[in-house]
């Protein structure tokens, strides 16, 4: 068993390291004119430069809300995956980020702003995210049950209904209405706050040392929900808690920074080729490495045609899209796998 | 043999002289230089024939065109980008005057029913503006009156450059967009109020109006100038105040400024915003 | 060990069982025999509080099991259910692993080397311990149950429950398993509950046999008592023939196909 755990403890060291890399690397990058070596004098010098306000109140936020949502989307789609037992589930097909959506576009067109100001759009992408989640949980109360076909067609309905409700709503806006919608559905992490960010940290970090409390579930729970039951396993109430838990890592999300698509859905994949399906090391392992994508993929998405900044949803997308091809040609050439 | 020709002839004969006609009928359309009845399919233009005093051969206008306030008397015939042809056609104009907005499949079939339209490019700059004023003179037979117009405007925006002229010149940061961030480069009105101000655009060089917030906190502008509609703006101000580092947010120079002024102008409303830009970058003349 | 009364479960409409009545005393070895559809699985479930009786108490050890908590009822009585469809990507020691989570106290990550132990111990007899590094995926199906069943063992249940485990297994496999079952009921005093459909295999191996018919005990007792061919032609609406089989006395069923009922 020693050996294992050697393993484990080095694959964490190794993700970590992974992760510090590349925020160091967005740290060092941006759409601006400061070079590399002028961020490393400024964390030298004082702090009254430009340098040091561009790394630590637009630079250093960033990534860390990178780090919050991307360990927060990839925790929520193993969860659910491994609750689910079905690869397709991510935090939102569930219906979740449509509400969100939803919450946005009614706040913009009905100019609901008011008091809270630029905290307007997250918070309303909270309230309709949380909307739905509690519409999916009352649904589920009234069964004893929570069976899996109803739960995705659920949300697969929620998000029909809230995209053309959303549509609705664009096509009778403004111009300037439409853009914000559209801006805020696409997904950025750029225009953030510490105000926010701490929140995102708080709720990430705590999700994660939360879901070991079931890990041990989760993986009863891999072998079919039968066999979990004879195994001791509450298997109703540990559903309906880790349900909670990934909805509320997914509200969080998609309220503070859009609809960032794949990083739920591709990274547990990707992670689970190397780690197996044993969560106590799935579930950091998959928080580091969706905190690292997202990261990563926000560099390129605010350096690679610069000054424009892409959609980091964009970059997730193809990327993501890119990886998913290619865990699932190594899963069907693969008779093995590789183990724990 | 010969009867044949001449039968052939007759047809070709009436052909040719009826395109002569017609050809002298264009002429004619194009040296009589006073329309009678105009359309016009932009806000700016509304305001700049009011300017000329041809509002009484004003016939139509967009929904959009409510300056001066008794445009909005005027028959509508649609907004800026979606234009009522049946409307339009019913108000039996001899001249429509349409923006770069109105969408070129509405101008050919204009053209198509007769209809003499002429699209205005969208002006960028001072200079620019005031060919385009003087061509609409032009146009609608008022050409004393653009002359008289555009050489008070250049004459009013000399003095005030001459008065800023040994100020100080602050560094000016102007955003017109928000997510993304947008700012205005050397090709706007603008850019030409700030450096008639007396200011320095410090987004002139870039290359395209797409700003990022980094370049903004390293070019440590003196006065943030945001040009939005409505509460944006607010929340736009309270978004620079967290970057204390800038000049702008130290000394609480961020202002706010109405982008129909200073984004659509006319020779007369250039100078008025013109002061304005002027009051906000040196406070205190 | 375990006592039903007056059982009934309900799918929907569907009586599944109907006011069923049976005590099992400590080391017995019990099969449950009967055609599709008699309740052999709701037994089962009925047993393991999967599904709730809409009449009568299931009591395990004098004590009725809807007091128990899942863990509790974990920690006394195993399952070994069909095979379904599950991750496969797991090893071996890993699965058998998993059978020790009843007994996890308080929150450690690790597996302390108690459980390890037990684990061990439980592929061992189950002869498995040489796979134990090596993917569930890549056994047979033969191999695989034996795997379930060494994470039963790791339970360290006082009641055995198997649901068919010898369903899609090869001669070698199902003599291996039921030989297994045996060893455990006399050696380790295992109480085992086991469903079968091979008549034969059930008669050969178990002590007491009850016979299900949609949803009623039809029979409870000795082979001998249970498989005569009149019960079995009533029950399974098919003609057979029953002899003693010359090994062990046990009462021995042959099928009889249409061909040779009409020679006959």
């Amino acid at each position: 068993m020693d050996k294992r755990l050697v393993k484990w403890v080095l694959s964490v060291c190794v993700l970590v390291a992974i992760l510090l890399a590349v925020s160091t690397l967005s740290l060092l990058l941006g759409p601006s004119g400061v070079s590399p070596g002028a961020i490393v004098r400024a964390i030298l010098e004082g702090k009254e430069s430009a340098a040091h306000a561009i790394l630590f109140d637009i630079r250093l936020p960033r990534i860390l809300l990178g780090f919050a949502i991307g360990g927060s989307l990839s925790l929520a789609g193993v969860i659910l995956q491994s609750m689910f037992r079905n690869p397709l589930v991510e935090p939102y097909t569930l219906g979740i980020s449509g509400g969100a959506a939803l919450g946005v576009s009614i706040t913009t067109i009905l100019r609901l702003a008011g008091p809270l100001g630029i905290y307007a759009l997250p918070v309303s992408g909270f309230v309709g995210a949380f909307c739905v989640i509690l519409f999916l949980r009352v649904m589920a109360a009234n069964r004893s049950v929570l069976t899996i076909q109803a739960l995705l067609l659920t949300g697969v309905m929620i998000s029909f209904i809230s995209s053309s409700a959303v549509l609705l709503i664009m096509s009778i806006s403004g111009v300037e209405e439409l853009h914000d919608i559209l801006f805020w559905i696409i997904g950025s992490l750029g225009e953030t706050d510490w105000f926010l960010v701490k929140p995102a940290l708080l709720v990430s970090v705590s999700g994660l040392i939360f879901a070991y409390f079931f890990c041990f579930d989760l993986n009863a729970l891999g072998l079919g929900e039968e066999d979990a039951l004879h195994l001791g396993v509450n298997v109703e109430r540990t559903k309906r808690i880790l349900f909670i838990l990934a909805s509320v890592l997914a509200g969080l999300s998609v309220s503070l920074a859009g609809a960032i698509g794949f990083v739920g859905l591709v990274v547990p994949h990707f992670v689970r080729m190397f780690t197996g399906g044993d969560h106590r090391i799935l579930l950091v392992s998959a928080f580091l490495s969706g905190a690292t994508f997202l990261i990563f993929c926000d560099c390129v998405a605010k350096t690679i045609i610069q000054p424009v900044e892409l959609p980091v949803g964009v970059v997730t997308g193809l990327l993501g899209g890119v990886l998913f091809i290619y865990t699932m040609t190594r899963k069907g050439s693969a008779t093995g796998g590789k183990g724990a | 043999m010969t009867k044949y020709r001449c039968f052939l002839l007759w047809p070709i004969v009436a052909l040719l002289s009826v395109s002569f006609v017609r050809a002298m009928a264009a002429g004619a359309d194009a040296a009589d230089q006073s329309p009678h009845r105009i359309v016009s399919f932009g806000p700016t233009i509304t305001e700049k024939l009011y300017l000329l005093g041809v509002q009484d051969e004003l016939v139509g206008v967009t929904t959009y065109c409510e300056r001066p306030p008794e445009a909005r008397a005027k028959e509508k015939i649609g907004n800026v980008t979606q234009v009522n042809i049946e409307k339009v056609v019913q108000l039996k104009p001899d001249l429509v005057l349409a923006t770069p907005l109105t969408g070129p499949r509405t101008v050919e079939r204009l053209k198509h029913l007769g209809i003499r339209v002429i699209v205005f490019k969208d002006p960028n700059s001072f200079t620019e503006m005031n060919e385009q004023f003087l061509e609409l003179g032009r146009i609608v037979d008022r050409e004393k009156r653009a002359n008289e117009i555009v050489g008070v405007s250049e004459q009013k925006v000399e003095r005030i450059m001459n008065r800023v002229k040994g100020l100080p010149r602050p560094k000016v940061f102007v955003q017109i967009g928000a997510r993304p961030l947008f700012t205005a480069t050397r090709h706007s009105f603008l850019n030409d109020f700030i450096e008639f101000a007396g200011g320095t655009n410090i987004a002139a060089g870039a290359k395209t109006g797409f700003y990022s917030r980094e370049e903004v906190l390293w070019q440590d502008p003196d006065i943030i100038i945001v040009v939005t509609m409505g509460l944006a703006a607010e929340n736009e101000k309270m978004g620079w105040r967290r970057f204390k580092t800038i000049n702008a947010v130290k000394n609480n120079r961020i202002f706010t400024m109405d982008s129909y002024k200073t984004c659509s102008p006319t020779p007369r409303t250039f100078v008025e915003a013109l002061e304005g830009m002027v009051k906000v970058l040196h406070s205190g003349i | 060990m375990l006592e039903l009364r007056s059982v009934s479960c309900r799918y929907g409409d569907h009586l599944a069982l109907k006011e069923i009545n049976v005590r099992i005393e400590d080391r017995e070895l019990v099969g449950v025999i009967g055609p599709n559809g008699s309740g052999k699985t709701t037994l089962i479930r009925a047993v393991t509080k999967i599904m709730k009786p809409v009449h009568g108490k299931v009591l395990l050890e004098e004590q009725p099991i809807d007091a128990l908590s899942f863990k509790e009822l974990a920690r006394r009585v195993a399952v070994v259910g069909r095979l379904g469809d599950f991750d496969l990507k797991i090893r071996v020691e890993d699965l058998v692993l998993l059978g020790r989570l009843p007994h996890r106290q308080g929150f450690a990550l690790l597996e302390k080397r108690t459980d390890l132990d037990i684990a061990r111990e439980a592929m061992r007899l189950t002869d498995i311990l040489e796979l134990k590094d090596r993917m569930v995926e890549g056994l047979s199906s033969g191999e695989r149950q034996l795997v379930f069943i060494a994470r039963a063992l790791a339970q360290e249940p006082r009641l055995l429950l198997l649901d068919e485990p010898t369903s899609h297994l090869d001669i070698t496999h199902q003599i291996r398993v039921m030989d297994l079952i045996k060893e455990l009921n006399r050696e380790k005093e295992l109480t085992v509950l086991v469903v079968l459909h091979d008549l034969n295999l059930a008669s050969q191996y178990c002590d007491r046999l009850l016979l299900l018919d949609k949803g009623v005990l039809r029979k409870d007792g000795a082979p001998k008592d249970v498989l005569t061919y009149q019960i079995i032609e009533e029950v399974y609406k098919t003609v057979v023939l029953v002899r003693e089989n010359p090994v062990s006395a046990r009462p021995y069923i042959f099928p009889v196909s249409k061909e040779d009922r009409r020679r006959t």
